[in-house]
């Protein structure tokens, strides 16, 4: 598992509320999988840096408006994923995402499968499968992706990811099942 | 054995993270498949979290201090908007009034309503210059063709000898569109035969030596020597007669049995169609007119020069014999 979702889980409660004094700390703890969402979300590096500092800084701002009723990642993985909405409806996105699916992705999904000594056959197959998530998440509406990232990257519960997107606990199950389903299709689909 | 787990029982297991069901734990089948999804699904986030350290670190080197300031963005005018923006109305909103005020007052309304009478000048004193036409003879000049020689013969005409030029663009050797003729040497262009005085290359308007309106020698308005067209020899081939029809005897030749050969004069033109006929040595009793009829109807290979036809003078002589 994950560093920081290690240290975030062991983190108790009442530290986390007061971990918003000690900024630089939370910055430094959840930076990475703010990033990674958002990376993830909208495949864009130079974006995914600009939105993961907006989402600080928006968390820094509202730092008093934090009622401590959530976990702080759970509050920051909301702010990012209403970040993430917001320039999903922002014609700037639109553009990119045309000139994406015009152009070959740079971001080759399968460059990222990490080489672990294993078979190239093994490595082969798990970039296929990569490759084959990643082209589906592409496909998928926006609601059902930060879903489908929040659940499978990020390893967050049902009720978390309900409080993260402010959906209900059977609307999250049943956007992640449609997510599931067109993945498997696509898992499935012949080459 | 119960039945196997359907696609969406396989989702919800992944979703809710439950683990497999009962039957899963029994089915080595159904075991099988959810973790080849479960696999894939373990892969992607893999590759997603290799990724995303892969580019968190390129913008931020692993083992440096990472430098995070937690100072509130400020805006372009540091918190100045509003003063700016008012400044900037009220400098828009002086010059909006100045202009007003300047376009109001009554010395300006004077001049931008005054009105200004243009009148038309009367241009019908001016007579329009007379249009010269290209064609042949010599430019039109002030006197008739001079003695010279007579500049090269050429298919086209491209420098028309006209004379002087003063240092010329492109010096071209001047040519006349006429057959190659006898000429003489000089260091003037002119008429072989003309007379000695200023440098001319004759009256006629166009562009050749002579009194024409053409680029040729002598008159007429085309190429050629002495009218529009060209005689054979220089270069020129004669016409040579294709199809030649006999002519008829008139009925006033025939009861008075009159013989004799009437000769004829015929521009042949560059399809070989006989033109301009004309009776040079006539024979009477209505043969000069059979006679004429007959040549109408003859077909002829036109004269050529340089290997195109040109309008060649031919000379032709019936024949009227009584058998």
């Amino acid at each position: 598992m994950d560093r920081n979702l290690v240290s975030e889980a062991a983190m108790p409660e009442e530290t986390c509320s007061e971990g918003i004094a000690d900024f630089d700390s939370l910055v430094d703890l959840h930076r990475p999988r703010i990033f990674r969402f958002i990376l993830a979300s909208l495949r864009d590096p130079e974006t995914a840096e600009n939105l993961t500092q907006d989402c600080f800084v928006k968390a820094y701002k509202a730092r008093a408006q934090f009622r401590g009723e959530s976990r702080l990642g759970t509050w920051l993985m909301q702010i990012a994923a209403n970040l993430v909405r917001d320039h999903h409806n922002s014609g700037r996105f639109k553009f990119w995402r045309r000139s994406l699916r015009s152009h070959v992705d740079l971001n080759d999904a399968c460059d990222w499968v990490p080489d672990q000594q294993r078979s190239p056959e093994a490595i082969a197959s798990a970039k296929e499968q990569v490759r084959a998530i990643w082209n589906a998440a592409a496909d998928l509406s926006e609601r059902q992706r930060t879903v489908f990232l929040l659940r499978f990257v990020e390893d967050m519960e049902l009720l978390e990811i309900a409080a993260v997107t402010g959906m209900k606990e059977g609307t999250v199950k049943a956007h992640l099942f449609r997510a599931l389903q067109a993945v498997r299709a696509k898992l499935e689909e012949p080459k | 054995m119960t039945q196997h787990l359907t696609r969406e029982q396989i989702a919800e297991c992944l979703i809710s993270g439950a683990g497999a069901s009962a039957h899963a734990n029994e089915c080595a089948a159904c075991r099988a498949e959810m973790a080849r999804f479960e696999s894939a699904l373990t892969e992607f986030r893999g590759a997603v979290r290799h990724f995303s350290g892969l580019a968190g670190r390129s913008s931020s080197p692993v083992g440096s201090q990472i430098v995070w300031t937690t100072t509130p963005a400020r805006g372009m005018y540091s918190g100045n908007e509003i003063k700016a923006g008012m400044s900037s109305l009220l400098v828009n909103a002086a010059l909006v009034t100045l202009l007003l005020i300047v376009g109001m007052a009554k010395p300006v309304e004077q001049t931008l309503t005054k009105i200004i009478f243009l009148t038309a000048p009367d241009l019908r004193t001016l007579k329009p210059k007379p249009e010269t036409t290209k064609g042949g003879g010599s430019g039109a000049q002030n006197s008739e063709a001079t003695k010279g020689k007579l500049p090269k013969s050429a298919p086209r005409q491209f420098m028309p000898p006209v004379q002087p030029i003063d240092q010329p663009k492109l010096s071209l050797n001047p040519t006349i569109l006429a057959p190659d003729l006898p000429n003489i040497s000089s260091q003037t262009y002119g008429d072989p035969l003309g007379a000695v005085g200023l440098p001319s290359s004759g009256l006629g308007p166009g562009s050749g030596i002579g009194p024409g309106k053409g680029p040729g020698f002598g008159p007429g308005d085309r190429g050629g020597f002495g009218g529009d067209v060209y005689r054979p020899g220089g270069g020129v081939t004669a016409p040579i007669a294709l199809i030649k029809p006999e002519p008829e005897y008139s009925e006033e030749a025939r009861k008075s049995k009159w013989q004799g050969s009437v000769t004829l004069q015929i521009v042949v033109d560059e399809a070989g169609f006989p033109k301009n006929i004309q009776v040079t040595k006539p024979l009477g009793m209505g043969l000069d007119e059979k006679a004429k009829e007959a040549v109408m109807k003859w077909r002829f290979k036109p004269g050529m020069k340089d290997g195109k036809p040109v309008p060649v003078i031919a000379t032709i002589e019936v024949n009227f014999r009584l058998l």
